[in-house]
């Protein structure tokens, strides 16, 4: 739906918005090195924390001797499970408190049963090498496979360690058995899509592990201080949990007032908004030892997924012409350990690639095996999961109909509205027609192209809807303070750039220029740039230009006042000064009024105006509460289409030596409205990167005798390097369709994907791989080891 | 602990953060006045002092050391633990934070300084092995005005997301641009190769590189 309710949603000139190289509020500082994350904090006196971890993938401590530990110099507090300020700290109101921290550990490495507090991180660990732990090692499963298969296996979890559910939804459809929760949602009619099939093709996806998304280790600091002004009782100050003030305040029964944080800076938090425990018991261990404690998590700690694995078996019917009858989508998805995000799970089941087809016979039987493999906070980067496994169907079909996978995509594409409109979607057709000039399209069934050097050729491509969810409201706050607008917030900075597009936005309404916007950093302020899905940041920017047009009818309504009633001259005002000249605004309304290039002007003829400094003196505030109207497509939870995005990649394939070299990525996207051109063609960047890392390089490993990762740490664990990637060509069309401000709704991770190298494989060797595709599993999918 | 007033901020701009970066700098201790034990806190008015009271109270323990380290072109002498890592020391004796901890074992760059020339990765040197070299982290180079270009087309290229890795290519960045003030695009991807963005901004490295490197070339002519 585009910005149709909004104030100026339909603007044709941009003058700021969208323009590139408009450095970051913050980027200075992020450049300099100034920039503090939570690790980055120290305090006067102060102490260091760590937690012990399970060396075992799922144990259970049944004591602790801490005599030893004790005895370690340097050492100040150790805290067990059962200690009383550990039970029902950041728990529920209701039901029995619980501990914490607990006793027993779903993974390897989790925090469990002890805290030591100490005078360095080195007397921290010595006194956690002195504890004397009696672990009772417990039966795990961290292989997917197995643990979706094997109902003989014992079972991992007890009902009270069940995690509470989180906001995603994706809730039991039957009853658990044993390991295995079921989640079912069946659409339509299968034994018709069934029938109506010419064909019907099986195939096998593997939805890896893709993990470390966050750059900087988690953690916190904090202490607790005097603070007479806000109410009795010690104030808390922590840094670290960027965002999450009011979490940590609720945490520990302060008020949002009684609770400092400065900080803006966090790394990666593209999704992953939950705290981790480095960043929540800071103020605990502080009020009982009366100092600062650090805490911050090590690398190898803060390995959390970014998406769990997910194996999908589909079966789908066309007929041939190539039109999808039926989708019946098994999937067996990594619960992973308690708390984990359904998002990981089945959250995403609800929408998605199956609802944008006009067949409405779609089946999605999902079962979440209960894992002692890792943890999935919030959301991820590639969302919906199932996207690749239907554009894999879409390149199978094509193979075997010996189509273009564009065909058999356009062929089943619903319309714009409903997934029976026949009607093209203009976005998709846009991409298309440019995508295939941009990336030199030229398609070739299996194994049908050698490069010069005789190196196998592939190429696929993907089309992928921007699944937005933006249901956030946003308080907005503007000022007009001695001639400067000011636009408080309290952050954060995490790398989206969304408080530089509200800035952008409100110079665009005020006629102002970007760096005439005074963004004004402050905890205590409501205002926060970041919503909920792709389109939050474009969400934000809809609600700060309400709150733009609001200060402007106050600006030019002050300007009148000051033009009609200027203030007497003092006596001070006359010297050297002559005649003042007349106001142009004077005897006018705020109706003829506009604000162009920095001045209150006439509309009628703008050259007649006064600087916005000199038009006013009063000091104004404007202030807006509310959302943009919902995206198309969560009206529609994927059945409607507004904006599009596609991506097409070409690899060369060596036969040899199993190596795969992307020749080119290229992206064409409709953000709707581009808002920040240069940090939008970076997370194209990004989500390129986030996809060649999980096709290629990416591979999270567990000894499967003991159920420990191997390989948590950034050398094993293989992230692209700079001379990896490759560039990716980009295009960008503005349809104007979105939601949110202009008409934008943002990209972010949605063109993140699994399986468009995997496809480009497939197409130059016929064979499939399961990511990531080293060259030890291209040589043995192509039977050569 | 004493609660200075919460301070709010607004836009960064270069003269800003180059001013934080000499503060931090200047703010560095240049000698040793007292000396804290590190496993009990007391504090010793000499290091002789503090000896002895390892050999009274913890003989067990390894004595801590005073190591002079040469960081941004200021001498300064610390008291630390003999095992203790450059990055260490920057952060928790000397109040420097540019140098990010992410790997803790040499294989992301964040941590990147440079050492006589030469980037080098704090978190694998003892700072004790760093006394006679001549150290510049990016708050050095932040407060060089000579280095303006390549902090601005840093900002004005996005080089960064949530910023935390982007110190630790600056850095490398600047070591490049000394022994190579003109790097075509493969040799910045070559140099940049140890250093890891999780946000995945390489791209926009090479285009800010490059720029800063043909204006610190017309500045210097």
């Amino acid at each position: 739906m585009a910005d149709i309710a909004g104030k100026n949603g339909q603007r044709e000139e941009f003058r700021v918005v969208g323009k590139p190289n408009k450095p970051g509020i913050l980027s200075y500082a992020q450049a300099s090195g100034v920039a503090k994350f939570g690790a980055d904090y120290t305090a006067p006196d102060m102490l260091h924390a760590k937690f012990l971890r399970s060396p075992y993938a799922h144990a259970k401590i049944n004591s602790i001797n801490t005599e030893k530990a004790w005895r370690v110099p340097g050492v100040v507090d150790i805290v067990l499970w059962d200690d009383p300020d550990l039970m029902g700290l950041g728990g529920m109101p209701f039901g029995p408190p619980k501990s914490y921290l607990g006793n027993v550990a779903h993974q390897e490495n989790q925090e469990v049963g002890a805290i030591v507090v100490a005078e360095s991180e080195d007397a921290c660990e010595e006194a956690l090498r002195a504890l004397e732990v009696d672990w009772e090692v417990l039966p795990f499963i961290v292989d997917l496979r197995e643990g979706g298969t094997n109902p003989d296996l014992p079972v991992i979890r007890s009902p009270e360690d069940e995690g509470g559910g989180d906001m995603f939804g994706g809730r039991p459809s039957r009853p658990k058995e044993g390991n295995w929760s079921f989640t079912d949602k069946i659409e339509g009619d299968m034994a018709a899509g069934e029938a109506a099939a010419d064909y019907v093709i099986e195939y096998d996806t593997n939805m890896p592990i893709f993990a470390s998304l966050i750059p900087n280790a988690t953690g916190s600091i904090a202490w607790w201080f005097d603070d007479p002004y806000h109410g009795p009782g010690k104030s808390l100050h922590i840094e670290g949990a960027v965002q999450r003030r009011g979490n940590i305040a609720q945490m520990y029964h302060v008020s949002n007032e009684k609770c400092v944080q400065e900080g803006l800076f966090h790394g990666g938090k593209y999704c992953d908004w939950s705290l981790r425990k480095s960043q929540e018991i800071t103020p605990l261990l502080a009020k009982r030892t009366g100092r600062p404690v650090r805490c911050v998590n090590t690398r190898e700690e803060t390995f959390d997924f970014l998406m769990n694995q997910r194996l999908c078996h589909l079966r789908i019917g066309f007929t041939k012409e190539g039109l999808i009858t039926f989708i019946d989508d098994q999937s067996i998805a990594d619960g992973g350990r308690p708390g984990n995000s359904s998002f990981g799970t089945t959250g995403d089941m609800g929408y998605g690639p199956y609802y944008t087809l006009k067949c409405e016979n779609i089946s999605q039987r999902y079962k979440v095996v209960d894992t002692n493999t890792g943890m999935m906070y919030t959301s991820g980067q590639h969302c919906p999961f199932n996207w690749d496994t239907l554009t894999m169907g879409i390149h199978i079909i094509a193979e075997k109909l010996g189509m273009y996978p564009i065909d058999v995509a356009r062929l089943n594409l619903h319309g714009p509205t409903s997934q029976k409109d026949t009607d093209r979607v203009p976005s998709f057709e846009y991409c298309l027609e440019e995508g295939k000039k941009l990336a030199d399209w030229h398609w070739h069934p299996n194994r049908a192209k050698r490069l010069p050097d005789g190196r196998l050729h592939g190429a696929s491509f993907r089309y992928q809807m921007c699944p937005r969810h933006a249901f956030s409201g946003y308080d907005c706050k503007l000022e007009l303070r001695n001639g400067v607008v000011h636009l408080p917030t309290q952050g954060p900075c995490t790398g989206i750039y969304a408080v530089e597009a509200n800035a952008m936005t409100v110079a665009e309404e005020l006629g102002l220029e970007y760096e005439d916007i005074s963004v004004d950093f402050d905890y205590r302020e409501t205002f926060t740039p970041v919503g909920g899905g792709s389109d939050g940041t474009t969400a934000s920017s809809w609600a700060m230009k309400e709150c733009a047009n609001i200060l402007k009818e106050k600006i030019l309504e002050s300007a009148i006042r000051a033009a009609n009633n200027p203030p007497p001259p003092s006596m001070f005002g006359g010297f050297g000064g002559g005649p003042k000249k007349e106001n142009p605004l004077k005897g006018h309304t705020p109706d003829e009024l506009d604000m162009i290039g920095g001045m209150v002007c006439l509309k009628s003829d703008p050259s007649q105006g006064m600087p916005l400094k000199q038009a006013t003196s009063e000091n104004l505030f404007a202030t807006y509460s509310g959302r943009p109207p919902a995206s198309l497509w969560s009206l529609g939870m994927g059945k409607m289409l507004d904006t599009m995005n596609t991506a097409y990649c070409e690899v060369a394939v060596d036969e040899d030596t199993g190596e795969v070299e992307i020749l080119k990525l290229t992206v064409v996207a409709d953000p709707g409205k581009v808002m920040r051109l240069t940090s939008l063609e970076s997370q194209i960047d990004q989500v390129m990167f986030f996809s060649q890392g999980c096709q290629l390089l990416e591979e999270y490993v567990y000894d499967q005798h003991t159920g420990v990762r191997l390989n948590a740490n950034m050398i094993d664990y293989k992230k692209p390097t700079p001379m990896d990637v490759p560039s990716v060509n980009r295009k960008f069309l503005e349809s104007r369709a979105g939601n949110a401000a202009y008409g934008a709704n943002g990209i972010s991770h949605s063109l993140c994907n699994t399986h468009l190298i995997i496809i480009a494989i497939y197409n130059a060797t016929g064979v499939w791989v399961d990511p990531p595709a080293t060259p030890d599993k291209v040589l043995k999918a192509l039977g050569k080891i | 602990m004493e609660e200075k007033k919460a301070s709010v901020g607004a836009r960064v701009t270069q003269e800003a953060a180059a001013g934080q970066a000499a503060a931090a700098i200047n703010s560095m201790p240049a000698a040793l006045t007292t000396f804290r034990c590190p496993l009990d806190g007391r504090v010793f008015a000499s290091y002789a002092d503090l000896v002895d009271h390892y050999n009274a109270e913890h003989p067990d323990s390894v004595v801590p050391i005073t190591v002079n380290l040469t960081i941004n072109g200021k001498n300064c002498e610390i008291l630390l633990e003999p095992h203790w890592t450059l990055k260490q020391a920057l952060q928790f004796k000397l109040g420097l934070t540019g140098a990010k901890h992410m790997c803790d074992r040499g294989a992301c760059g964040s941590c990147t300084v440079i050492m006589d020339g030469r980037p080098i990765l704090s978190c694998q040197i003892l700072a004790a092995e760093c006394e006679g070299f001549a150290i510049q982290t990016v708050e050095g180079i932040a407060a060089d005005p000579k280095w303006k270009p390549l902090i601005d087309a840093y900002c004005k290229w996005d080089a960064m997301q949530c910023g935390y890795c982007t110190p630790g290519f600056l850095v490398t960045a600047k070591c490049l641009l000394d022994r190579n003030p003109h790097p075509t695009e493969t040799e910045i991807k070559k140099a940049l190769s140890g250093n890891i963005c999780i946000c995945g901004t390489y791209p926009r490295h090479s285009q800010a590189i490059l720029e800063a490197a043909e204006i610190i070339g017309k500045e210097g002519n």
